[in-house]
């Protein structure tokens, strides 16, 4: 695929700040960014289709007198489309009001190199070699079992590049691949149908296996054909990293970002040095962890990406920030921020968010369980109370153990309780961690949550 | 536009032999801003033009997207999406085929009476202050608000290869509130939404100073509330938790795509599925709600959709390749966010028909329960199983509405839980609401206040 080269990039967003500047701006940020994306999909057992995405566009952050404003573009092509953006940014940030908070857009400082993001192999990757990789997912999926069926999946190879600029003289580039497979199935037998069991495998380099995707992802859907209810009692719960992911996103991630600590919107806030989590739980934001999903030599706004400790044996350390909330506290920022594209200001979001793994291995974790649940997937953790913590949620399916064995699926189990109060009852860490979005972690063993059975 | 569009499509079919093409170009314009604790965090503007080009060539669909309209970049976007198609259908079973529908050629205007380009945005920076002085001034307590602004205008342009061509303005205005509370470490957050398409004048019916001292009240009173006791219990829903509920537990399962797919309404056609009392609607048509528009993004028209009536499911949502499965006539509900995505079922405006009871009458026979007014988010599961989180909630204590009850959810199954409404109120209400499927689609859902025996309320205590 044709793509935007480095120089290409770098020279149109210095441009755009150049010419910021020249207008008015007291101080100007460009951020260009290109996307190219192949999938090819499936629906209801078959590849039914393919697309081919090409997005490209230009972000401009401009200050005056202290007040911020921004103006996008997806047309790139042309000194005029530019001007106008920039003009855009410009009036936008003179309809604004000035904020005495704003110190500034962030100094240059040196990048790291983000390690294993970046494999050709991915670009060279056609259309054709995606549709082979979705049918051997398809067909490893329903050579489990006849009652599988395939409802939604595909695979996908992308590349992402970004390029920043800004008038203190920050400038870089950086690109990326992904390349990703996944499979959403039910298992149906007579009336029966199960909940959706998803499984996936996303990579910076390539390197996923279609085989056991669409094995495990049937393999599960059949497990939740038998189904029993469970009773309503305070249990052991194994979470899954597809657990930890709905649960924490809503949740811990929010707590530990500075500009809500700052906003009184987080219950961390005054907290660091204290104990928040139970002495198992090691978790850093790692912005350059080698190969991981949100590995990038600079975040958002041209901040070096770098590994934060948030909370190191239980005790909290540290939060996330960007540079306006940083400079808020007379601090440097974490490389922590974040935007969709050229569509949006820079926002705090995490990285890599890693849970550090235990020494036990997942059978181990297992074994160690004489009666309690191991939850997959979650509903509705986005209804969470982002500031309390509290959540009330429910488990589509859950699977019962019982002497260290899966015994049997259940379903519509509800989960409820308070997210700060399940980190401090994570009793063991397991070693078998993996990506998932922004998180990177294993499954971890939590005691006595309220289940509500029917 | 719509002439480069059709050769386009020409290109597709007489090039390379395409069944069916269809060309969606878009020229819109966004404004935004962000508003935390009465600091403008920035104000913004974007552009977003572009083209989407779909095409079925051997059964399978091909699908390309670009940021230019531009006829050379088209055409070779064009030939992009065919081999994509080609190349997906080497695999096929089943073809994909289209159900027939009319021809259009319409172009559609908007009129508002205050439309939100003609706003500058100081006054919408004004609007947004005033909502976060009546919430930061409601109580010392409320710790910070956030509030969000859009705007979205422009034209959208869209040919197929069967001669339909539509030229349609886009008008949306919404905005989001939020505010948290504090008190004795107990963190409280409440959340509320504004979305029209008729235009600016949405804030002349919400006005500024009522909806943020809304957000406010209720992040209060949820300080001093008790968390509920989880269990089986009989509840009182509001329109807004019955919006919720209509969307997420029954119309995602009425998405023929998810029908299909294995949900459970797929055996249930034309079946008794819920109590004589429940009568829900999927409509296009509403003047000014937030999920109402005149044609969908392949060119059918909108209309109003029964879904069930007196409990006995009647119709589903369909795009036109669901329509050809079901041998019926597709309701227009096929929607895209953009030009980077394809069209895909999406609700409009869901509801409950309104019946007969007052609130009164709804809570008068509850001895021990819960009135659930208003609802923080939902998700629905092809089984059936569907969660609905609450962000406003109250005991019901002998018959009588009691004191407030937080963190609070309910769940159950669809199809048991449709029987169980046994008395529906005669008031009404819709809300806007942002649903996702992939995309986004700008929605509303509502109804009356209605009463159901018993859910599993998902509680601490």
């Amino acid at each position: 695929m044709a793509v935007l080269e480095k120089d290409q990039m770098v020279h149109l967003a210095e441009n755009a700040v150049g010419i910021a500047l020249k207008k008015g701006a007291a101080e100007a940020e460009a951020y260009v960014y290109e996307g190219q994306a192949t999938n090819v999909g499936i629906e209801r057992g078959q590849i039914t289709k393919s697309n081919r995405i090409i997005d490209r566009g230009l972000g401009i952050r401009a200050s005056v007198n202290k007040a911020v404003g921004f103006a996008y573009t997806n047309i790139i092509e042309g000194q005029n489309a530019i001007e106008d953006t920039i003009l855009r940014a410009l009036s936008a940030a003179r309809a604004s009001k000035p904020d005495r908070d704003w110190k500034g857009l962030p100094e240059k400082k040196p990048y790291a190199v983000a390690e294993k993001t970046y494999d050709p192999k991915i670009l060279e990757l056609r259309a054709e070699d995606l549709v082979n990789i979705a049918s051997d997912m398809l067909d490893a999926a329903v050579s489990v079992d006849k009652r599988v069926f395939p409802i939604e999946g595909g695979t996908g190879a992308a590349y992402l590049s970004s390029a920043i600029a800004n008038s203190n003289g920050v400038a870089g580039f950086d690109r990326g691949t992904i390349i990703e497979c996944s499979l959403a199935a039910v298992a149906k037998e007579g009336n029966t149908v199960t909940p959706v069991c998803f499984e996936f495998n996303a990579e910076r380099s390539y390197n996923v296996d279609p085989n056991w995707v669409g094995k495990e992802a049937a393999r599960l859907a059949v497990s939740a054909l038998k189904t029993k209810r469970i009773e309503t009692k305070t249990t052991k719960l194994i979470l899954t990293q597809f657990a930890l992911q709905e649960l924490l996103y809503y949740t811990l991630i929010n707590a530990v970002k500075a500009d809500n600590v700052q906003r009184n919107q987080s219950p961390f806030q005054g907290k660091i040095g204290e104990k928040v989590a139970s002495e198992t739980v090691t978790i850093c934001d790692d912005g350059l962890f080698q190969g991981g999903l949100r590995t990038w030599a600079f975040d958002g706004e041209g901040s070096p990406q770098q590994k934060t400790t948030l909370v190191e044996k239980g005790v909290l350390r540290n939060f996330l920030y960007d540079n306006y909330a940083a400079k808020k506290e007379g601090k440097e920022s974490t490389g922590n921020a974040s935007r969709a594209g050229y569509l949006s200001t820079p926002n705090i979001e995490a990285t890599n968010f890693h849970i550090l793994a235990g020494s036990k291995t997942a059978d181990q974790l297992l074994s160690a369980v004489d009666d309690g649940l191991i939850i997959y997937y979650l509903q509705g953790a986005h209804s969470s109370n982002p500031v309390s913590g509290e959540f009330s949620v429910v488990a589509t399916p859950a699977w019962k153990i019982r002497k260290g064995e899966i015994e049997h699926s259940t379903r519509g189990v509800m989960l409820a309780g308070n997210i700060f109060e399940v980190l401090k009852n994570v009793s063991v860490i397991a070693n078998n961690e993996r990506k998932m979005g922004q998180l990177i972690a294993p499954w971890i063993l939590v005691e006595n949550v309220r289940v509500i059975g029917k | 536009m719509e002439d480069i569009l059709a050769k386009i499509n020409g290109v597709a079919v007489q090039k390379f032999g395409a069944e069916y093409a269809e060309t969606r170009a878009q020229k819109l314009y966004k404004t935004m801003l962000t508003l935390k604790e009465g600091r403008v965090e920035a104000t913004k503007q974007g552009i977003e033009n572009g083209a989407a080009l779909r095409v079925l060539v051997n059964g399978a669909w091909g699908f390309a997207s670009v940021g230019s309209l531009n006829t050379e970049t088209l055409t070779s976007a064009v030939s992009d999406a065919c081999k994509m198609a080609k190349t997906a259908s080497s695999r096929l079973k089943t073809p994909i085929k289209l159900a027939e529908t009319k021809t259009v050629e319409d172009r559609v205007r908007v009129k508002s009476k205050k439309n939100p380009v003609k706003i500058p945005m100081e006054d919408k920076i004004k609007t947004a202050l005033s909502i976060n002085k009546a919430i930061l001034g409601y109580d010392k307590r409320i710790k910070s608000c956030t509030i969000d602004y859009l705007d979205l205008t422009g034209t959208n342009y869209f040919a197929n290869s069967e001669g339909t061509r539509i030229e349609q303005d886009k008008l949306y205005v919404w905005s989001r509130i939020t505010a948290a509370a504090a008190s004795n470490g107990v963190f409280t957050f409440s959340r509320e939404e504004i979305g029209s398409t008729a235009g600016y004048e949405v804030f002349d019916a919400e006005p500024p100073e009522r909806i943020g001292k809304k957000v406010a009240k209720r992040a209060i009173k949820q300080l001093d509330a008790k968390t509920p006791k989880g269990g089986k219990s009989p509840v009182v829903l509001g329109p807004n938790v019955v919006g919720v509920f209509v969307h997420e537990a029954f119309g995602h399962l009425a998405e023929a795509d998810l029908a299909l797919s294995g949900g459970v309404l797929l055996n249930n056609f034309g079946k008794k599925i819920a109590s004589d009392v429940v009568t829900f609607y999927d409509d296009g048509t509403i003047d000014g709600a937030f999920g109402s528009f005149k044609y969908d993004d392949e060119g059918v028209p909108t209309q109003k959709t029964l879904l069930i009536k007196d409990g006995v499911v009647t119709g589903l949502m369909h795009n036109r390749e669901t329509a050809q499965k079901f041998n019926v006539a597709p309701t227009g509900n096929a929607r895209a966010e953009n030009f980077r995505v394809e069209p895909i079922i999406r609700m409009r405006n869901t509801f409950m028909a309104p019946r007969d009871y007052s609130l009164e009458e709804l809570v008068e026979d509850i001895r021990s329960g819960y009135y659930f007014k208003s609802f923080r988010g939902g998700q629905a599961n092809v089984d059936g199983t569907f969660q609905v989180g609450i962000q406003e909630a109250y005991e019901i204590v002998n018959g009588e509405i009691g004191e407030a009850v937080r963190n609070a959810s309910i769940s159950g199954n669809t199809l048991e839980t449709l029987f169980k409404i046994d008395a529906v109120g005669k008031d009404f209400k819709l809300w806007p609401g942002r649903c996702g499927k992939g995309q986004i689609a700008f929605i509303c859902d509502g109804g009356p206040h209605i009463r159901v025996k018993e859910v599993i309320v998902g509680g601490s205590a």
